[in-house]
């Protein structure tokens, strides 16, 4: 395993007793594009500011680069890009002049302020004031407030939020090439799962402040149970005996279904309903697709 | 020096915001209202200061400076913090690798620097007016640049806790109104006590000397500073 970019112990945020963010154990390697995923409330946001030492945690170490946040704040935010929620910005600025305003903080060469804005495809419209700009602008405005500093690591809260389909490919396609073309690693959180699984190798779920997942996208498709699907010739006595196997499954349309049925179990009830005459027409597994693992991982809190 | 970046970065964004046109409206208002009234009755008042006709015309502006400084010191810390307040800046300056103090202390920095543009304008516009009604031309140096920063230096306490107001709460209903009713209700506090620090200011400029209402303003709003310093540099940032 290459090395770890972002690494947090038992992370926990409490806002009057009760836990935002719970025994969290977050871990980013390089060179990754990590998807946070979790449903609105469940405590991304309260995560990410801490991360970047807006909030302070209650319990819980952070670690960045192999240091202690705490101790080495600045040096470590140095190396960080960030883009927290909705856009900030100063309307009344030009996107030039509001990267300005964080280049003479970061103290980098000017020029850098073109190369980001060609990063972005903002260059044309530059010397606008930033207030007539659309949503998916400001945005981006954003990613090349992020880029100015060169970091290596890129933590961006909800960067589609708001935006239409084409901003979102945009985005996208954007974040796709960090880690190819920049080295840069970057966390991205989101409420989508469809939104992340196609530009993130690993994700972490949270829920109710509490990791429920983080592993490959990958080896959350292999883990999630898949239900069997059957077709027999007398549907209506089948179920009965497939229960008297202790299978219980539904009957619909004559298509009966068993949830996270293993592979021995449908052998066995094959061969009962063989031998009790039945033709079996198909046996089929049905896949569920990624967003109903999802749906399924927030909603019950494990796999 | 970090420091130093922040306030280069501040000079930036308040550009177009207001700042400067109240840094400039409010000297030129104070000077064209005695140019007004010494403009209208030239001849009452020339007699009536006639031992000392540049002393008349600083006394007559004097009356109205503590009362612009608070406003001036309210307005322009409630337009300074709202330019982070507004589309909610303040998560992405302070993700910035910048210490947490030199953001506080650059945009304290800023409004002293800002608000000593006007204080500098005052008795430079003074002069000119007194030139104008064809006072002497010898300058009453001291007294002129007496009148521009001595109660300066006296009301910073306010600017201390204006902009501590102002930077915590998002919405600046609040501290506009304190600071307004503090400017609004400095004429009729004078006679309450010396211990009072909103009375500093006219009495900086009335007292025999002004230097324990200087030391004490200053301190006091280095102390406030202090106190909002570590207030800042603990909050959570939404």
């Amino acid at each position: 395993m290459s090395e770890l970019i972002i690494q947090t112990k038992g992370l926990t945020k409490k806002y009057r007793g009760r836990p935002a963010v719970d025994q969290l154990n977050l871990e980013i390697s390089k060179g990754d594009i990590y998807g946070f995923l979790g449903p609105n409330g469940a405590g991304k946001t309260t995560t990410i500011r801490m991360l970047l030492g807006l909030i302070q945690p209650t319990s819980g170490s952070i670690s960045i680069f192999g240091r202690e946040l705490k101790r080495d704040k600045l040096n470590i935010l140095r190396r960080i890009g960030s883009l927290v929620e909705y856009p900030s910005y100063y309307g009344h600025l030009s996107a030039i002049d509001n990267l300005e305003a964080i280049r003479r903080i970061l103290d980098v060469p000017k020029p850098r302020i073109d190369e980001v804005l060609e990063i972005v495809s903002l260059t044309k419209e530059a010397k606008r004031p930033v207030k007539g700009y659309s949503l998916g602008m400001k945005q981006r405005l954003g990613i090349a407030a992020s880029l100015l500093g060169n970091p290596e690591l890129l933590i961006l809260d909800e960067p589609t939020n708001g935006l239409d389909p084409s901003g979102i490919h945009e985005m996208r396609e954007l974040i796709k090439s960090m880690p190819q073309q920049y080295g840069i690693t970057v966390l991205v959180s989101s409420h989508l799962l469809g939104e992340v699984e196609q530009m993130a190798h690993k994700v972490g779920i949270i829920r109710e402040g509490r990791m429920v997942f983080q592993d490959t996208i990958d080896n959350l498709r292999l883990q999630a149970q898949h239900d069997i699907e059957l077709v027999v010739s007398e549907p209506d006595s089948a179920i009965w005996i497939a229960r008297d196997l202790g299978q219980t499954g539904t009957l619909q349309g004559g298509i009966m279904t068993f949830p996270g049925m293993k592979d021995p179990q449908v052998a066995h009830l094959v061969k009962r309903l063989v031998e009790n005459g039945h033709a079996i027409y198909r046996v089929e597994q049905k896949k569920k697709s990624l967003e109903d693992i999802f749906m399924q991982v927030i909603g019950e809190g494990s796999l | 020096m970090m420091l130093l970046r922040s306030l280069r970065a501040d000079f930036l964004k308040i550009r177009r915001k207001g700042i400067w046109f109240l840094v400039f409206l409010a000297p030129i208002g104070l000077v064209a209202m005695q140019g007004l009234n010494f403009g209208l009755r030239f001849d009452y008042l020339s007699k009536r200061y006639e031992d000392d006709l540049w002393g008349g015309l600083i006394y007559n502006i004097e009356q109205f400076i503590p009362m612009a400084l608070f406003l001036g010191c309210t307005l322009i810390s409630s337009l300074v913090a709202n330019v982070e307040h507004q589309m909610s800046s303040w998560k992405q300056l302070l993700a910035l690798p910048v210490s947490r103090s030199a953001v506080f202390l650059a945009k304290f920095t800023l409004c002293v620097l800002v608000l000593a543009v006007s204080c500098l304008l005052l008795p430079i516009l003074t002069a000119g007016l007194g030139l104008l009604l064809g006072f002497e031309p010898a300058l009453p140096v001291q007294e002129l640049l007496s009148m521009g920063f001595i109660p300066y230096l006296a009301a910073w306490p306010l600017l201390a806790l204006q902009l501590w107001l102002s930077l915590t709460f998002r919405n600046q209903a609040l501290p506009v109104s304190i600071g307004v009713a503090a400017a609004i209700l400095s004429p009729f506090t004078l006679d309450l006590s010396v211990w009072l620090p909103l009375n500093w200011a006219t009495l900086a400029m009335m007292d025999t000397s002004p230097v324990a209402y200087l030391l004490g303003g200053v301190s006091l709003s280095l102390f406030l500073l202090m106190i909002s310093l570590l207030h800042f540099n603990r909050k959570d940032v939404d």
